[in-house]
């Protein structure tokens, strides 16, 4: 990382990106009854994200988090350092490893970091990292979102 | 039981098949405000007088495509049997409370190997008047029960 580098949380609200800035790592906790709120809003009621017995029977250990989830919480913490979700304009990922979710009080968190990767033609790529418990659970996580031009551009 | 259309899987040949676009998805503040809640995007964007939808909320109306596909008797596809691998999106703008907003599914691709399917969809997101909102790509795999 150069030392020019700009560290995410003294980034005023919403400003140019440039090559190279990071972000996080954010931490998004994750209980049963957030999972369960995301069954109820995304409308995708999948019995392994909420019984244990039918995860079990899917071959999980348990319930684990809509991939679904993960994607949009991993976006929501790059709207937070970008500032203006109307700013996205693309998203993709990879779903590599579920995220366990177990029946505790505390329940589990996933990280997101984010790098700027690119500028051009008026857009940035910001290449996201989202990890459960150290491990990678989404890949190829590239998020695409307008950039205010240099004015030399 | 009728059996005028056999199931003969899924085929190479299906890239390019469309299905009718789902009936108007009418986007609410409420439904915003539980769905940003529920992935814990804190984003004031959300709220207040004239709310947008977080980006992902787009998945929401372009799962309801995905009904037509499994009800496809020539395809023979069983939910159960799937996983969803890969997923991207495409915005053109912001869902906004009250966007009249229909899906219209198309196979964009399909490989086979062994006993697995590789499914390629791309859901259309517009308006009735046919302004084009966003574009969400799955990658889906789907294990044969005859693998």
């Amino acid at each position: 990382m150069s030392d020019t580098a700009i560290i995410a949380d003294d980034l005023p609200t919403v400003v140019r990106l440039a090559e190279g800035q990071t972000f996080g790592p954010r931490v998004i906790p994750v209980d049963r009854s957030l999972i369960v709120r995301y069954a109820g809003a995304s409308t995708d009621f999948n019995p392994i994200h909420w019984s244990d017995r039918h995860a079990r029977a899917a071959g999980m250990d348990g319930v684990i988090a809509h991939g679904m989830w993960t994607m949009g919480a991993a976006l929501g913490a790059a709207i937070s350092w970008i500032g203006d979700p109307a700013r996205v304009r693309s998203q993709r990922a990879r779903f590599i490893r579920p995220v366990p979710v177990p029946d505790t009080d505390e329940g589990t968190r996933i990280e997101v970091s984010g790098t700027v990767i690119k500028v051009a033609d008026g857009l940035a790529t910001i290449r996201l990292d989202v990890s459960h418990d150290g491990q990678t659970v989404l890949g190829r996580v590239e998020v695409q979102v307008t950039n205010p031009k240099e004015p030399h551009e | 039981m009728s059996s005028a259309i056999e199931s003969t899987g899924l085929r190479p040949d299906h890239v390019g098949r469309r299905y009718p676009a789902t009936e108007p998805y009418v986007v609410s503040a409420a439904k915003i405000a539980e769905f940003a809640t529920a992935i814990a995007d804190r984003s004031p964007a959300y709220h207040g007088s004239d709310p947008i939808a977080p980006p992902t909320f787009a998945m929401v109306i372009a799962a309801q495509a995905w009904q037509g596909l499994f009800d496809d008797p020539e395809l023979g596809l069983r939910l159960d049997h799937t996983i969803h691998t890969d997923q991207s999106f495409e915005w053109v703008r912001p869902l906004r409370v009250g966007d009249a907003v229909t899906a219209s599914l198309t196979i964009s691709s399909v490989r086979q190997r062994r006993g697995t399917d590789i499914i390629g969809l791309a859901v259309s997101l517009d308006t009735p008047a046919g302004e084009h909102l966003a574009t969400a790509s799955s990658t889906l795999w789907h294990t044969r029960e005859d693998a």
